[in-house]
């Protein structure tokens, strides 16, 4: 065939080395409803749920069994029941409509239903509904710190930008495993240096993850993984119940919690029982609601290029975010994880969650090149920092960061890697040059920095879990070493898990260490006029970008 | 209702050949449409409702259930279920033949010995690496999928870490999967190791993450649990 030169031009267009495939049910690809699904329904017999979703209680697996008995307030059942999915759906877009109504009604309604009532919504519909159900007042935003090396000085140095930019979390993971320890300590160390108050979490195995917040190493955790089927959870040595005990075993030593879930894994793992991912999902979030964790970071996150792959795909990534939001639940929502060549298709995927706001818009923001996020790639990366900037400014929207200048850069850097330096040398682990610490500073990635010796670094790690190495222990080398102020901030955190106010629903901290979440600030958000609106100090620096054109000097 | 042996096998029946049927029809139908327009898969039918398994059902009759060995020395391998039948090369097209005697390679370079053994009841990699530790002589064992994606373990491990992970497998080599070999034997020696530099692709999901997720489809759906896992000479 002779070819068309607008056709061969469309072809090589990003886009097009995106992965698509057709709807396909009987293997879960398929997004919003798969003609598996099952129809909603409940039976409550003296307060107990004896059918669910058209399932007897005697045919339950365990995840409806969870469900059936943690997850749905059977007192509340019938009535929400008996209300249609269209009218649930219009409540939940209607500004007249209090986000404490909405929840009251979501109490009582069991999976399939929720899948129905999220079917009734368009896009727009969905980011109303987000905009209102959010459960804290203002969104926030998390970023994920790592890079090829596992170089701690490197995390700490990006940790500090990171928070200086105005990350009120922040994630590490390794390249290899048993750099663990170092990760988080870096990561903790480096947070504190750029902006009092941000939260660190170390994502690894969830022993090795559990043992480095009970150390006081991590502030709080977030990838402990549910699943939509019980095969899923099986083949993970799993269950719901194993899940909630963990939860429970970080709540006993007061660090925040949050599940981890999305769209697309069961289809991965091959395990899907053809239903939809939006219902899986909701089995997910109806389990963590059920737990009694505060919340979730979903949207499919790693599993992104399957969801994105069928029709509808991106819309029920929001779907399912807003699903988060409707049963109380914190929403840290994704957008972590590269899925698109093309900048638009990208761009437009986080629109969803940046323009009506989430707990947390990004569930991991590359602070750093995306050659170096060990999460393999993240949506957005440190090379987006200042159109991301840009977008806020040109929407007044408040994404969760901030322009800042390149001094500020450079000095939190410094201060960043010389702390780590100076705790290392205390505690005796392996050596971290000046010259490490002058390139990590100035470095854009771990392409410009230096290498380290592996093997030695491993067993220094090694070395650190075994000799007991706890947060008390950074806080003393700090101190001792002349770091007072950031020893006092790391202490700080770690009163948190005695204080324990940061472990309710969407919390996060200001400079002060003060809690700020869904319980003392609410979303009030009732349509125009209300709710939280960019203003004020925090408008003025959003404004101020940098490479603004100066009339004075034009 | 009294259900007979009979009845149940005419009903099977009856069930099987209408879903055939279907299929058939199905089938007819997309190739309708394709004709229609020239090229499959462009415009018309975009919907693979119907389709139930991506390839048939491998029969491992006759297989030998693997033993734990005795040998310090050995290194087991353990391979997915559609490991050079179903599967015969991995995500970025390197043949799986080149890949094991990659790997075996790099073993017996540093002096230890391998063992190939096919994992029938699990397609988590993480799951088969720690299953072929716990059936090696050494306790070090190492899993790879049909798509390339390979993990080192050790017996006494979690099942959810391991000695050295290398999980985008469009970015392995066989020089990899050689070190992967070389390491593996080093750790059987007790020696200090360096894990092999890790790489990363932020693209690679959106580019591979359709493909592999069918290509782990044709893994799990030859999973046959009770067999566990068999003797493998290719």
């Amino acid at each position: 065939m002779k070819r068309s030169k607008r056709i061969e031009a469309l072809d090589q267009r990003a886009v097009n080395k995106d992965g698509f495939i057709d709807e396909w049910p009987e293997m879960g690809c398929i997004a919003m409803k798969s003609p598996y699904d099952p129809k909603p329904s409940i039976r409550v017999e003296n307060g107990v749920i004896t059918e669910l979703d058209g399932k007897k209680r005697e045919d339950f697996d365990f995840l409806d069994q969870f469900i059936a008995d943690y997850s749905i307030r059977a007192d509340r059942a019938d009535e929400s029941m008996a209300m249609s999915s269209l009218s649930i759906a219009r409540k939940i877009v209607d500004i007249e409509t209090p986000r404490k109504e909405i929840l009251k009604i979501i109490s009582g309604i069991t999976p399939a239903k929720m899948v129905e009532v999220i079917n009734h919504l368009n896009v727009v519909e969905m980011m109303m509904g987000m905009q209102k159900m959010r459960a804290r007042r203002i969104p926030g935003n998390q970023a994920h710190i790592t890079n090829l090396k596992d170089d701690p000085v490197q995390i700490a140095a990006d940790a500090a930008e990171g928070a200086l930019r105005g990350f009120r979390e922040e994630e590490t993971t390794t390249g290899v495993a048993r750099y663990a320890p170092f990760n988080a300590m870096a990561l903790l160390i480096g947070s504190q240096a750029g902006r009092k108050g941000v939260l660190t979490q170390c994502a690894v195995e969830e022993a090795t993850e559990l043992e480095l917040g009970i150390r006081g190493l991590t502030t709080y955790a977030e990838t402990l993984s549910v699943y939509g089927t019980e095969k899923v959870f099986i083949d993970g040595d799993d269950t719901p119940y194993s899940k909630a005990f963990l939860n429970s075993a970080y709540a006993s030593r007061g660090l925040k919690v949050r599940f981890t879930s999305g769209s697309g894994s069961e289809v991965l793992m091959g395990s899907s029982e053809k239903k939809s991912m939006l219902y899986l999902e909701c089995k997910c979030l109806f389990m963590t609601k059920g737990a009694g964790c505060q919340g979730i970071q979903n949207g499919s996150v790693s599993c992104i290029g399957v969801a994105a792959s069928v029709p509808a795909g991106i819309r029920e990534v929001m779907g399912e975010n807003l699903v988060a939001a409707l049963l109380g639940l914190e929403c840290a929502s994704s957008n972590d994880q590269s899925f698109s060549n093309s900048d638009m298709r990208r761009t437009a995927r986080t629109m969803l969650q940046f323009m009506p706001g989430t707990d947390f818009i990004f569930s991991g923001y590359a602070a750093e090149p995306n050659y170096d996020n060990m999460f393999a790639g993240s949506n957005f990366d440190a090379e987006d920092f200042d159109d991301y900037n840009v977008l806020q400014r040109d929407m007044q929207v408040d994404g969760g960061l901030r322009p800042v200048t390149e001094e500020e850069v450079i000095r939190v850097r410094s201060e960043a890697g010389k702390a780590v330096q100076a705790v290392f040398k205390y505690l005796g682990l392996t050596e971290i040059t000046d010259e490490q610490v002058e390139a990590v500073t100035y470095a854009h990635g771990s392409r410009d920095t230096l290498k380290r010796d592996v093997a030695a670094d491993l067993m220094a790690a090694d070395d650190m879990m075994k000799r007991g190495i706890t947060g008390v222990d950074v806080v003393r080398a700090l101190a001792e070493s002349g770091y007072t102020s950031l020893a006092d901030s790391i202490l700080s955190m770690l009163k948190q898990r005695v204080i324990g106010d940061y472990m309710h629903t969407a919390a996060i901290l200001d400079e002060n260490f003060q809690v700020m979440s869904g319980v003392n600030t609410p979303n009030d958000y009732l349509g125009p006029g209300t709710g939280y609106r960019v203003d004020g100090s925090r408008w003025e620096e959003i404004k101020a970008i940098p490479h603004r054109i100066d009339a004075n000097t034009f | 209702m009294e259900m007979s042996e009979q009845l149940i096998q005419v009903i099977t029946r009856t069930v099987v050949e209408q879903l055939k049927n279907n299929e058939e029809l199905r089938n007819a139908v997309v190739r309708r449409y394709a004709d229609r327009n020239g090229q499959n898969g462009r415009t018309g039918v975009s919907s693979l409702a119907g389709k139930t398994r991506m390839r048939p059902k491998h029969s491992y009759e006759g297989s030998v259930r693997a033993q734990k060995g005795t040998d310090p020395k050995e290194i087991v391998i353990g391979v997915g279920a559609a490991f050079q039948t179903e599967i015969t090369s991995t995500i970025c097209g390197i043949p799986l033949s080149d890949v094991l005697a990659n790997v075996k390679a790099g073993i017996e370079e540093e002096g230890m010995t391998s063992r190939v053994v096919k994992v029938l009841d699990t397609s988590d990699v993480g799951f088969m690496a720690l299953q072929s530790a716990k059936l090696s002589g050494s306790g070090i064992g190492i899993g790879i999928q049909s798509k390339g994606t390979t993990v080192i373990h050790q017996k006494d491990l979690y099942p959810l870490t391991n000695l050295e992970l290398f999980p985008q497998a469009p970015l392995m080599t066989l020089d990899t999967y050689r070190k992967i070999g070389r390491n593996a034997a080093r750790y059987v020696k007790g020696e200090k190791v360096t894990p092999i530099e890790s790489v990363n692709d932020p693209m690679v999901r959106a580019k591979f993450q359709v493909k592999a997720a069918l290509m782990h489809i044709i893994e799990t759906e030859q999973l046959d649990p009770e067999r566990g896992m068999i003797v493998w000479d290719q």
